[in-house]
């Protein structure tokens, strides 16, 4: 069977409500299926697959990380600080890629090797993450301004989505990690059964610890593209981030107790989560009603996917 | 027989240890205040930590009993705030007579918390997914109902259980949380309700097997905690006499922070509401000392996270030794 259709076949029910809604919306409005429109949704939904592709990996491994907004955040925090003391392009992504890294480096060390449970070190990093990135910028955004920076997130001439580029660049290094890496055979292996694997010779404790490094790298790279796109490096960006992300992963079929799963479906929630989004501004619905629309329909959709996913082979 | 026995004898010993350690932590802490800062020890100050670590106490004995369960409220925050919103609503916009705001408020905690434990029992949802995602929906319709504003100026008789004082001398929050904390622990030892929480959150599959209706258990636990989290929110916002849309996001690393504290297991089946009040106390002495010694506030929650992470860790730590002691 090819990816594509292995995809199709785990995630029909998410798929077909997101063609729904983008016809409804296209009624709503003459604009909405328009290419310039198509672009912006790209854009805007381009950061958080990165994101989600992060969580898809640490939740197929059996973990949890509450931390990836907030080490969003700070990475972008780092990131607009080396953009603006004049650092080189390269310098300024490998400044947001080793802050990414090394805080999920420290979530790893907590869970994999001190033992934490990873709601327990994800949280409290997320407290302590929020109150550096808050102390470091003093609780206001930092502008970037540098064009060559601010290039890698733009929509240039208003047709080439350069976010959206550049996180299709940094997800698919994800899936190319996923499926032909130690790293993410040995998810995959950790997800579904890590005594099993610890004793069939598999560094169990190294490959969590690298699995929750891993999602930080990721995750400060999308940093990057991040503070690109939206010209500046706000101290609470991240907030919430984490949970559109872990919604995105199990909207995209990823299980949340067998080790089961596949990046590429992550695509789907994340669409899902963008097209709602975007949907709701072409509805006209009042902004102070959106994020209470979106917590719901979120949870809706975890729970109606989880009860699918559950209610036959699975379920106990 | 004699292994069993000192078995069971080194884990009494490392319980009241542990607890020691608890009591001497926070009794260095309360030096430490005392001598950074002359009003530390002063009677208004002392007041006014009890009268604070109350909130937290009483949202702590809910997620005590959750976590203890099976896991995490992470939704109690955002319960708390939508709960006071609609009881200061009833009272100030609509003019409803205040005991039937209060009760209204806490069936809507309730409600919540049966939304939370009914997916993580019977969808199948683990609580710190289920609960931190209704967390965001819920913060969303107390903002819907707000639209940014803040309600204040409440009538003095609503205000009586956060600001009154019982017999005119014991702060009301006090009282409350002394009855929830009794409460919590009768029903925890001395009931048959009490025993199957722990051997749910201990054991899921021997609870069962042994007859125990898990999931009524663990729907159970989450209604307390809903309940608990809305009481929480009508004492503070009766105390402060304001009620904004974000209120009870300050609370959901703190109370987590002194439930580990108290010595809680993070992973079930073990945990006391005395540990609880300890954490709590020791949480808002450091809240209180920070904001004696004028630390920046953003730095409020980092340390929060700190704690809360190294807490765990001395956990970890300790109850390994222990089973390196039990084994040799």
């Amino acid at each position: 069977m090819s990816g594509f259709s292995r995809i199709l076949k785990n995630v029909p029910a998410v798929l077909w409500v997101e063609l729904l809604l983008v016809i409804v919306f296209s009624f709503f409005s003459r604009n909405y299926l328009t290419t310039r429109n198509l672009l912006i949704l790209l854009q805007q939904g381009a950061v958080l697959l990165v994101i989600s592709a992060a969580a898809t990996f640490v939740i197929i491994s059996g973990g949890l990380d509450l931390s990836l907004g907030a080490i969003m955040t700070v990475a972008g925090v780092f990131t607009a600080l080396a953009v603006n003391a004049g650092f080189p392009i390269p310098a300024v992504i490998a400044v947001g890629a080793l802050v990414g890294t090394a805080c999920g480096a420290v979530n790893g060390l907590l869970i994999s090797f001190a033992g934490m449970e990873p709601f327990i070190a994800t949280l409290g990093m997320q407290g302590l993450l929020y109150g550096i990135s808050l102390a470091m910028t003093n609780k206001e955004g930092i502008p970037v301004s540098n064009e060559r920076f601010v290039f890698l997130g733009d929509l240039v001439n208003r047709t080439v989505p350069m976010a959206a580029i550049s996180c299709g660049l940094i997800f698919l290094l994800a899936v190319f990690v996923q499926n032909h890496t130690l790293l993410g055979r040995y998810t995959f292996a950790i997800g579904g059964n890590e005594e099993g694997s610890r004793l069939s010779g598999v560094e169990t404790r190294f490959w969590k610890w690298a699995i929750y490094a891993f999602a930080g790298f990721l995750t400060g790279l999308g940093a990057v593209v991040l503070v690109a796109r939206l010209e500046v490096a706000d101290p609470i960006v991240g907030v919430q981030w984490e949970f559109e992300a872990i919604a995105a992963a199990i909207l995209g079929g990823t299980s949340l107790r067998i080790g089961r799963g596949d990046v590429r479906g992550t695509i789907v929630g994340v669409m899902l989560i963008t097209i709602i989004r975007s949907g709701l501004n072409v509805v006209r619905v009042p902004s102070v009603w959106q994020p209470a629309i979106i917590g719901t329909i979120i949870i809706l959709s975890i729970v109606f996917q989880v009860w699918i996913s559950t209610s036959g082979k699975e379920r106990k | 027989m004699t292994k069993t026995s000192s078995g069971v004898r080194i884990r009494a010993d490392a319980a009241l240890l542990a607890g020691l350690g608890r009591f001497g932590a926070l009794a260095i802490l309360i030096v430490v205040g005392a001598l950074a800062s002359d009003v530390f020890l002063s009677g208004r100050n002392i007041s006014n930590i009890v009268t604070n670590a109350s909130v937290i106490i009483i949202l702590g004995v809910g997620q005590t009993i959750a976590i203890i369960t099976n896991g995490p409220d992470l939704s109690a925050g955002s319960v708390l705030t939508i709960c006071a919103v609609i009881a200061t609503l009833m009272v100030k916009q609509l003019g409803i007579f205040f005991p039937i705001a209060i009760l209204a408020a806490l069936a809507l905690g309730m409600f919540l918390g049966f939304l939370n434990g009914y997916m993580i029992a019977r969808i199948g949802i683990p609580s710190f997914i289920s609960t931190y995602g209704l967390q965001w929906a819920v913060f969303g319709f107390a903002y819907v109902i707000l639209k940014g504003y803040v309600i204040y100026d409440f009538d003095t008789s609503f205000r009586f259980i956060g600001n009154g004082y019982l017999f005119g001398t014991i702060p009301m929050p006090i009282v409350v949380m002394l009855l929830v904390v009794t409460g919590g622990m009768f029903m925890l030892r001395r009931t048959v309700v009490g025993r199957e929480l722990y051997a749910v959150g201990a054991n899921r599959v021997a609870a069962r097997m042994s007859g125990v209706d898990t999931e009524k258990k663990i729907i159970q636990a989450f209604i307390l905690s809903g309940a608990l989290a809305a009481l929480a929110g009508i004492v503070l916002v009766a105390r402060i006499n304001a009620v904004q849309a974000d209120i009870g996001k300050n609370y959901v690393l703190p109370v987590i922070a002194a439930v580990f504290m108290g010595g809680t297991s993070p992973t079930g089946g073990r945990g006391t509401l005395l540990g609880t009040v300890i954490g709590a106390l020791i949480i808002t002495v450091v809240q209180n000392g920070m904001n004696l010694l004028a630390v920046d506030s953003v730095w409020r929650d980092a340390v929060i996270g700190v704690l809360i992470i190294l807490t765990v860790l001395i956990d970890i730590t300790m109850q390994k030794r222990l089973a390196r002691i039990q084994a040799a």
